[in-house]
């Protein structure tokens, strides 16, 4: 009798990539089919705005440079997170911690130099 | 093992780092004008980094010596093989880049710079001796490979070329990661060394689990079938240059951690992770062949030839055995230099004003207007095809050999069969470059750089490579060996 | 008593909803820069877990790194949308189709 078993692996393989190249192809498909029933006209497509021709387009996007911002705080906030640890480690470390988190902040700022010099900061 | 030991081993590492973030400043301040200057400088860079790391190969470096920050890191004549080729082919994406951007007023100082740490990470991938540094090594060069692929920020094609790189990369590190995650909670360690100690007695289902997820999102990012889909979009859309760098380095380090993470940390258990690899490569050899056969643009045709090669790649690692490894080594070798041959070759194709011909209706008669690059695609159409006088036979050789000394004698016959088929497309290239009429649409005069290049690689993947077996063969013998004895 | 295997289930499941978030969006690449941080923080549910599961700190510490990569990942995912966007005009999922075959 074979032993089925060792066939294991290559059967959750084969269920991991089935699955996501079903998704690929048929979730779309489906969501199509379900949410498709779709019979514009002028006045399902008008916005409604308390009885009022809408003033402008609702939908009316974001300034690119707010994006901008947003980027560079992402980045500087969160690499924060490692300050944290290691200053309540610090003793069990050493210099040899205290040095590393130097080096990490040396380049931290060699990437706020480089965001200044290219005029990221700068809002106009 | 001492700090100052463990930095002198990563000194090609440090080299990197701080020379990408001094090559970064300066760029930034001189201007976007100084690109091609900060392009040299990087290339100059990474030959020194070479220098650095050749000895440990020549002397076949292995064992506790090469192991820095208590196994986080190794710096053996693995890494080292993989690190110099790996170093060859950001050098050559590098050299080909200030006259392509240029043309389109987009060089920037950026680019040598992003190139810088995407090798530094793809090192750090082949380096990896934990899970932690696998994940950083890898994550830093996909960052970078991300922008890499939408830096020509006014061409629509590169910026979706990036946005489907980057959703898919980013699904593909979040499968690995949960794969990573798994295991740590199954085996609770992160080293290599831990993991198949802890593997050795057995595999509970939580880490098979483990595992498979970390193949498959290994799979995807080598592009091995089933998950391919993202190749040829990226490869079509992202600039050629760009496109010549994902083709080769980043393959490089992501079959040389494959073949880390398979037989040294799951060394324990070859049973589980054999199959796998056994059916991604003989799907991605039938896939790579097949999808070929009906596309139109020669990027997307070399994209899914690069598939097609993962396959072949993988049929070494199936064998997981010492033979099988080097074999894999030598295959890489030898695509790199295909590879960039073939889409240095493809950067060569330009029409009257200089705009690039992609398409491959465009290239037909080629022989009679430009003889000598006709020459040089055809010698890597053939080579990519494993037709003897080549020396892309001899990687397709030594990979079957393996195999079979493995006892995997089916697998051999099956993939030298799809080898037959795979050779269609790219002789269907040279015919078409030979004996058709020609359409007179490629007349653009090349720089002097893309001519030495391609012909480095022509005269590497012609007869006269055969040459170089010995002495190729021989190291990656001792990487082979060295990374079966971390196991 | 809430166990190993109630972390394990939960990261699973937002793992599998991370996934499906990417492939069924079809309104907005945004959706999928979240759906993307969702899979990122399953992963992290499950090393904390198990990290206090085995009383070892490697896994917390492994996502820290997870949750400074992910930030450095969304930045990037968002500069280069904001580049898409700028050349197409709109984020909607099905027309990132420029490239077919």
């Amino acid at each position: 009798m074979v032993d089925l078993s060792q066939y294991l692996p290559i059967l959750i393989f084969m269920g991991i990539a089935l699955a996501l190249s079903a998704a690929f192809i048929l979730l779309p498909m489906g969501v199509a089919r379900l949410t498709g029933a779709h019979k514009p006209d002028a006045e399902k497509l008008s916005e409604y705005e308390c009885g009022f021709p809408a003033f402008e387009d609702p939908r009316s996007q974001f300034d690119v440079r707010f994006y901008l911002v947003a980027i560079l705080f992402i980045i500087f906030d969160l690499e924060a997170a490692f300050l944290f640890p290691w200053a309540v480690s610090l003793d069990l470390t050493g210099w040899a911690g205290w040095i590393t988190m130097m080096i990490f902040l040396g380049e931290l700022v060699i990437g706020y130099i480089y965001a200044w010099k290219k005029g990221a900061l700068e809002w106009e | 093992m001492d700090f100052t030991a463990s930095l002198a081993l990563i000194a090609p590492e440090i080299l990197l780092s701080v020379s990408g973030l001094v090559l970064l400043l300066a760029g930034a301040w001189m201007g976007d004008g100084a690109s091609r200057l900060v392009s040299y400088a990087a290339v100059a860079v990474l030959a020194v980094c070479a220098f650095m790391v050749a000895p440990a190969l020549c002397s076949g470096a292995m064992g506790p010596d090469t192991v820095a920050f208590g196994g986080q890191f190794r710096a053996d004549a693995f890494a080292s093989f993989a690190k110099l080729l790996i170093y060859a082919a950001g050098g050559a994406a590098l050299l080909v880049a200030p006259a392509f951007f240029e043309r389109h007023g987009a060089m920037r100082a950026e680019y040598p710079v992003l190139v810088l740490f995407a090798v530094l990470g793809m090192g750090l991938m082949v380096s990896a001796g934990d899970l932690l540094t696998l994940y950083i090594g890898l994550e830093l060069n996909s960052l970078s490979a991300y922008v890499l692929a939408a830096f020509l920020r006014t061409d629509e094609r590169s910026a979706e070329a990036g946005l489907k790189y980057f959703v898919l990369g980013a699904l593909a590190s979040g499968i690995l990661l949960f794969g990573m995650s798994l295991t740590y909670g199954f085996t609770g360690t992160t080293t290599f060394e831990g993991i198949r100690t802890a593997l050795s007695g057995g595999l509970s289902t939580g880490a098979l689990f483990g595992v498979i997820f970390m193949l498959a999102g290994l799979a995807f990012k080598i592009a091995a079938v089933p998950f391919h889909m993202w190749t040829p979009d990226v490869y079509e859309g992202a600039p050629t240059p760009v496109t010549t760098f994902f083709a080769t380095a980043p393959k490089v380090a992501a079959v040389g951690l494959t073949m880390r993470v398979a037989m040294d940390a799951f060394g324990k258990q070859e049973s589980a992770w054999q199959q796998v690899i056994i059916f991604a490569a003989l799907a991605s050899i039938v896939v790579g062949a097949l999808g070929a056969i009906g596309q139109v643009n020669i990027k997307r045709l070399l994209a899914y030839s690069s598939i097609n090669n993962v396959g072949f790649i993988l049929i070494g690692l199936a064998a997981a055995t010492q033979a099988g490894a080097s074999a894999m080594l030598v295959y890489l070798s030898i695509y790199v230099a295909m590879s960039v041959g073939g889409f240095v070759a493809v950067l060569m194709l330009k029409d009257a004003d200089g705009e690039a011909v992609e398409a491959i209706a465009d290239i037909a008669g080629l022989s009679r207007t430009q003889p000598l690059l006709a020459l040089c695609l055809a010698a890597v159409m053939f080579s990519l095809a494993g037709i003897p006088p080549l020396f892309g036979f001899w990687g397709k050789f030594v990979v079957f050999q393996a195999a079979v000394q493995a006892d995997m004698i089916a697998l051999a016959a099956i993939g030298i069969a799809a080898s037959v088929i795979g050779a269609f497309y790219y002789l269907k290239i040279v015919k078409i470059m030979y004996f058709d009429e020609p359409v007179n649409k490629v007349h653009g005069k090349s720089d002097w750089i893309h001519w030495a290049l391609l012909a480095v690689s022509a005269i590497f993947i012609s007869p006269l490579g055969y040459l170089l077996t010995r002495w190729l063969g021989s190291l990656a013998d001792k990487a082979a060996a060295a990374l079966l004895f971390a196991a | 008593m809430i166990g190993i295997e109630h972390y394990v289930v939960v990261s699973s499941i937002l793992f599998v909803l991370g996934v499906l978030g990417i492939f069924l969006n079809r309104k907005n690449v945004i959706v999928i820069l979240m759906a993307i941080e969702l899979i990122l923080l399953a992963v992290n549910i499950n090393l904390v877990a198990f990290s206090a599961f085995l009383g070892d700190l490697t896994g917390q510490i492994f996502a820290m790194f997870v949750l400074t990569v992910a930030a450095g990942e969304a930045a990037i995912g968002l500069a280069i949308l904001v580049i898409y966007f700028r050349g197409r005009g709109s984020i909607t999922v099905d027309d990132v189709n420029r490239m077919r075959g």
